[in-house]
């Protein structure tokens, strides 16, 4: 039982609420930050990081934080530790943090970990809240990255830092590059879950209803009359 | 149950199809095609048959995913992804390299086109899009100089053709006296650098007369947008009239004016509508050009394309029976005018 939560919370953080994809929290370094690859696994990974943290926290004092002041009380929390990974960010990947530059900060008012520490960690227990924490944070990443990815071949020829070819479409890099890639990864995605939604409800309505006549059988039947 | 449906523009069905049309408007451009080719040679018609390969192509292999019959898709197709690639092509420089017209086309088709629906149902003009695009995908390859044509070009396999800024972004940024061609050269395009189809302005002038005579455009429409933008320019310039005939013979403001803004899918369909967009798209491409100092012709049809759904929500022709403008008017005065006897009366 405890297993299976896990492994919910998981697909749950991943893909079914993907942050970036599904949600659709946090846009605004999701489209500036993605131009490469690099970029987005670094805010990714910088945001996981302060998404476990705060989720850990504020589930361990979700009893003691009065529902009247609550929104400022998570902010005083995630601040805190934003203010930590910067400095350690500043110190020992100064690139890094001069590339990410006011994003960086900006992740205090960040929908993601404000929006996981409204909806989950002030609901659950801590331990609950900490993996949920990860799997969001790591939705979080890979989305980014694959964002970054895709821009970064495209617009600036290269892969993670490493160029690839001379040829480059700059539409990729600009700021309706970034919008038009997004849009159609949210659409993808969409797609492919209603596909995936699709073929659960026939599984379920087909179990529970086995004498029901299904298309698909219909046509190699008459196939067969023929 | 009596629900009103209302379809796609255009609403109007007659004897002529949209596959008439389009070829009507094929026929149209082709005058346009061939200076272009004979300007700047081999090169500038390998883009146009590029760019005209990957709309259609798109077009094609886009029904194929949908799983059509391919005999169905060649029978219902109807010419417009072709208009759309050589209108396309035209408004690209002969010197691109060959992926910035079929990367740009197949953006075109099924961004624009194709994912709104298809024929008729796109929000904004493709090739006005297909050129914005190549000019934000590829600002390194398109700003870096547009080709000057030499007449012996297509002789000699273009090699003579070279490149630098075109007469309006001199106009622009140097003021009318320093553009160092003359009208005549502007009017038939020779020795003006510039995209392929658009410098040839009396072969487009030509494709434009037979549309007319076709009856596909309205004489009026390129008239007002032609007319307001040059007037615009001249009053932008402190009322200089030698501004009124470079700024409508230079740039690509016959092109976008015959061909792109008269576009049925992406104009408002009441005449009263059609009036706000035609003046609406000249004073803002003058605006823009005078303020920005580039070629603007596509954005600014790019602009107004967007507000053709609140034209047409907003100007509708007068309903059969229903008072008239002046007669609302004299209503209200004669209401005014009522009130205030009143008024006096009883003050008095």
């Amino acid at each position: 039982m405890k297993g299976n939560k896990f492994k919910g919370i998981a697909v749950d953080g991943l893909l079914r609420n993907n942050p970036t994809l599904r949600l659709v929290l946090g846009t605004c370094p999701t489209l500036a930050l993605s131009t490469t690859a690099m970029n987005g696994i670094g805010m990714g990974l910088a945001v996981t990081f302060i998404l476990i943290c705060s989720n850990t926290l504020i589930s361990l004092l979700r009893k003691v934080i009065p529902n009247a002041v609550r929104i400022p009380s998570f902010v005083l929390i995630i601040a805190t530790f934003v203010t930590v990974v910067r400095m350690v960010m500043e110190k020992f990947i100064p690139d890094l943090y001069d590339s990410l530059g006011v994003y960086l900060p900006l992740i205090v008012v960040n929908c993601v970990i404000l929006g996981r520490a409204e909806a989950f960690a002030s609901k659950n227990p801590v331990l609950d809240s900490a993996a949920d924490g990860l799997f969001t944070g790591l939705g979080f990443t890979w989305a980014l990255t694959l964002l970054g990815v895709i821009r970064e071949v495209l617009g600036s020829g290269s892969i993670f830092g490493v160029e690839l070819w001379s040829f480059r479409i700059e539409f990729f890099t600009s700021a309706a590059g970034a919008f038009f890639t997004y849009g159609v990864m949210i659409a993808l995605f969409n797609a492919l879950f209603a596909k995936i939604d699709n073929v659960k409800k026939r599984k379920e309505f087909y179990a529970a209803y086995p004498d029901a006549i299904q298309p698909e059988k219909l046509e190699t039947k008459t196939e067969e009359v023929k | 149950m009596n629900k009103v449906y209302v379809s796609d523009s255009p609403h109007v069905r007659g004897a002529r199809t949209t596959k008439g049309i389009m070829i009507d408007v094929c026929i149209a451009l082709l005058p346009a095609c061939i200076m272009g080719c004979v300007y700047f040679g081999f090169k500038a018609l390998l883009v146009l048959v590029l760019s005209c390969v990957g709309a259609v192509g798109s077009e094609i292999v886009y029904n194929l995913i949908l799983r059509k019959n391919i005999k169905e898709i060649l029978r219902n197709f109807d010419f417009t992804s072709l208009v759309s690639g050589m209108l396309l092509g035209m408004c690209l420089s002969s010197n691109v390299p060959w992926y910035v017209p079929i990367i740009s086309s197949i953006f075109m088709i099924i961004v624009v086109k194709m994912l709104f629906g298809g024929t008729g149902k796109n929000i904004v003009n493709p090739a006005i899009t297909g050129r914005v695009f190549a000019f934000i995908a590829f600002q390194s390859v398109m700003i870096s100089g547009w080709a000057t044509p030499n007449i012996g070009a297509i002789l000699s396999g273009g090699s003579e053709v070279t490149s630098g800024a075109t007469p309006l972004t001199i106009m622009l940024s140097d003021g009318v006296d320093n553009m160092g061609i003359s009208l005549l050269d502007l009017f038939l395009g020779t020795g003006v650098t510039g995209c392929i189809g658009e410098t040839c302005k009396l072969a487009l002038i030509v494709g434009g007369i037979y549309l007319v005579c076709r009856k596909v455009i309205g004489w009026q429409w390129p008239v007002i947008y032609v007319g307001v933008t040059g007037l615009m320019s001249v009053a932008l310039n402190g009322f200089n009239f030698g501004y009124f005939l470079p700024s409508i013979l230079s740039g690509g403001l016959m092109l976008g004016a015959i061909f792109m803004a008269t576009d049925y899918v992406t104009s408002p369909f009441t005449d009263k509508g059609r009036y706000v967009y035609y003046i609406a798209l000249g004073i803002v491409t003058a605006l823009l050009r005078k303020y920005t100092r580039i070629e603007v012709v596509s954005f600014a049809i790019l602009l107004m394309n967007l507000f053709v759904p609140l034209i047409n929500a907003h100007i509708r022709p007068r309903i059969f029976g229903a008072p008239t403008l002046l007669d609302k008017i004299k209503d209200k005065i004669a209401k005014m005018k009522s009130k205030k006897q009143a008024d006096k009366e009883v003050q008095g």
